[in-house]
C-alpha cells in the first residue's frame, strides 16, 4: 500500500503531499478503528463512497470455453470466477427425478494475504454453505428440471466459484457470478436408452440453456459502532464491523426472500429496517 | 398463538468438562458442553480476550461445512452475551451435539434453537465465563393461511411458506420487556416472498415466546426461588 511513499519519504526533503500520505497510511495501519471513526464522523467512508452507496458492477459472461457456462464478477476490486460444469449421475432413490446442484466457493491464498495455501478455511466453508442455502431457498434451478430419465440419469451441476482478488462482500459478488454463470449455461439434449442403460448426448442438436426460477440478488451490509449501516463493507472495513446482515432479493420483483445476520455483535432493529429498505432502493437502482 | 413443543432440560454432569447441558423441544434434542477458561493454543490466542470456539458435530456422520456454518450461526448468537475481555489468553471451549435426526433437510430451525439454548445453558452450569446476559432462541413458521407457529413441530412443517429462528438476549433486571435486544435471526421465505411487516409481526411472536423458554430455564437452574420476587441472598 504505502512502499512508495516510504521511498521517496526517505530522501530528504520529500513533497508536503507525500509526508502527509504517508503520515495517513501510518495512522491507518495502526489505529484502524480510529480511522474508520474520522471518516464516518464526516460522512464519508475512506474510499470516498457514502454510506450507503456501493462499487461499480461489471459481469462478463461465457469467457470460459471449456466450461458448460461461466462468469467473472468484478465488485469493486472483489475479482470472482464462477465455471459450471455439467455431469450426468443416478438420481437418488427417494428422489428419482430430481437432479443435483453443488455450489462451493473457494478463497485461495492469492485472493488476499489473510488467507493461508492448505484446505478451505472456515471463511470459505460457511460462505459456500451460505451460498447453497441462498440457491436453494430462492429456488433459482427447480431441480426436476434436471431429469434426463426418471430413476436413471439426472444432470449433476457443478457450480464451482473462485476469488482471484478479495476486497470484502464476497458473498454478493459469489453469488452473482452463480447465477450469471447458470443463465449463461448451455446443456447438449441427452437421451438415455432403456436397452444399452447408457445416457449419449446429441452433437447436432443445439444446446438448450436452463428453466430458471427465481434470480436471487444479494445485498449485505455491515453494522459498526451498532447503529452505523455501511453498505458493500470492504475488506478494510469488514474486521471492524460488529455484524453483517445480508438481504436476498428477488431480481424480477424486488421483493424479499430471506434476510440473515452473521457476525458477533447484535442488530438493533431499526438497523435491520434500515438494511431492507436500502437493499430495495438498491434493486430498484440495479434493474433500470 | 400455539405454544411451544413440551421444553425438558437436564444437566447431565458430563465428567471431563467444566459446564454441560441438554435441551428438547419437545423430540428435537441438543446436548451442549462447555470447558473454560482452559489453555489456548499459541496461533488462537488473544492478546485482551479469551477465545471462543465453537464447533458442532452432527448425529451421524462426519461434521460437514452445514455444521461449520451451524457452528459460526452459534457463535454469533451466543458471543454478545459473553465478557471475553475479563480471562484474556485463554480459550473458551464450547462443543454441541444433536441428539435427534433432522427428517426434513429444508428446516433446521427448530434444532438450532435448542442448540442455542443449550449452549446457554451449559455456560451457565459452568458458571466460569462471566455473562452478561441470557440467549433464548425459538423457531417461527408461517402458513399459508398466514397463522404464526411457534416451534413448528415436523407434521406441519410441510405447511410453511416462511420460517426462521430468532435469538435474543435477555437481562433480568429491568424486566424481559426492556432488557431482550435481538441478537440473531435468519428469517426467508420457503415459498414465494415475504415483507417486512411478516418479519416485524414473527419477531414480536418469537418475543413473546421467549418468556416460556426464559421461565423453564430460569426453574431448571433455581427450582425453589421463582416467585420469591428481590430475595436473592444465596444460602449456602
Amino acid at each position: 500500500m504505502s512502499t512508495t511513499a516510504v521511498a521517496e519519504a526517505a530522501t530528504p526533503g520529500g513533497s508536503k503531499e507525500e509526508q502527509e500520505a504517508l503520515q495517513a497510511s501510518i495512522f491507518q495501519r495502526l489505529h484502524p478503528r480510529a480511522y474508520l471513526e474520522r471518516f464516518l464522523a464526516e460522512g464519508f467512508r475512506p474510499d470516498g463512497r457514502a454510506l450507503d452507496a456501493w462499487r461499480e458492477v461489471s459481469v462478463n459472461t461465457g469467457s470460459i470455453s471449456t466450461a458448460d457456462g461461466s462468469a467473472l464478477v468484478r465488485l469493486g476490486n472483489t475479482t470472482v470466477v464462477c465455471g459450471v460444469k455439467a455431469e450426468i449421475a443416478e438420481p437418488e432413490l427417494d428422489a428419482g427425478a430430481r437432479g443435483f446442484l453443488v455450489p462451493n466457493l473457494d478463497l485461495p491464498a492469492m485472493c488476499s494475504p489473510r488467507f493461508k495455501p492448505g484446505p478451505p478455511s472456515e471463511d470459505a466453508q460457511v460462505l459456500s454453505d451460505r451460498l447453497t442455502e441462498a440457491l436453494t431457498s430462492s429456488g433459482v434451478l427447480p431441480l426436476e428440471s434436471l431429469c434426463i430419465h426418471p430413476g436413471k440419469a439426472v444432470w449433476v451441476l457443478y457450480v464451482d466459484a473462485t476469488c482471484i482478488n478479495y476486497d470484502g462482500n464476497a458473498f454478493d459478488a459469489t453469488l452473482l457470478a452463480m447465477v450469471a454463470a447458470l443463465k449463461n449455461t448451455r446443456l447438449p439434449v441427452a437421451t438415455y436408452d432403456e436397452t444399452t442403460r447408457r445416457t449419449t448426448c446429441s452433437r447436432k442438436e443445439p444446446r438448450r440453456p436452463l428453466e430458471l426460477g427465481r434470480i436471487p440478488v444479494s445485498a449485505s451490509f455491515g453494522i459498526f459502532d451498532s447503529n452505523q449501516v455501511l453498505a458493500d463493507p470492504t475488506a478494510f472495513e469488514e474486521p471492524l464491523l460488529d455484524t453483517t446482515i445480508s438481504v436476498l432479493l428477488n431480481e424480477g420483483s424486488g421483493e424479499l426472500i430471506s434476510v440473515s445476520q452473521f457476525g458477533l455483535g447484535s442488530a438493533s432493529c431499526d438497523a435491520l429496517g434500515v438494511c431492507i429498505a436500502q437493499a430495495r432502493a438498491q434493486g430498484k437502482r440495479a434493474r433500470i | 398463538m400455539n405454544a411451544s413443543r413440551p421444553i425438558q432440560i437436564s444437566y447431565d454432569g458430563l465428567a471431563r468438562v467444566d459446564g454441560s447441558a441438554r435441551f428438547s423441544f419437545g423430540d428435537t434434542v441438543a446436548l451442549a458442553s462447555v470447558s473454560g477458561p482452559i489453555e489456548v493454543r499459541l496461533a488462537a490466542e488473544l492478546p485482551s480476550q479469551a477465545t471462543f470456539d465453537v464447533s458442532v458435530r452432527p448425529l451421524n456422520n462426519v461434521p460437514s461445512t452445514e455444521s461449520k456454518s451451524q457452528a459460526a450461526t452459534i457463535r454469533s448468537a451466543i458471543a454478545p452475551s459473553l465478557i471475553l475481555n475479563k480471562n484474556p489468553r485463554t480459550l473458551i471451549q464450547l462443543v454441541i451435539q444433536t441428539l435427534s435426526p433432522t427428517s426434513t433437510p429444508r428446516w433446521t430451525d427448530g434444532l438450532l434453537a435448542a442448540m442455542i439454548n443449550s449452549s446457554t445453558l451449559a455456560l451457565l452450569n459452568a458458571g466460569s465465563v462471566p455473562m452478561r446476559g441470557v440467549v433464548c432462541a425459538i423457531a417461527i413458521g408461517k402458513t399459508r393461511d398466514g397463522e404464526l407457529l411457534v416451534d413448528p413441530e415436523e407434521a406441519r412443517v410441510a405447511e410453511l411458506i416462511q420460517g426462521g429462528c430468532f435469538a435474543f438476549m435477555v437481562a433480568d433486571g429491568a424486566g424481559l420487556e426492556s432488557n431482550s435486544t435481538t441478537v440473531w435471526t435468519n428469517w426467508r421465505a420457503l415459498e414465494r416472498t415475504f415483507d417486512e411487516m411478516g418479519l416485524m409481526s414473527a419477531r414480536e411472536a418469537a418475543k413473546d415466546a421467549i418468556k416460556g423458554v426464559y421461565a423453564s430455564m430460569k426453574s431448571s437452574i433455581m427450582p425453589e426461588r421463582i416467585g420469591h420476587g428481590d430475595d436473592d441472598k444465596m444460602e449456602i
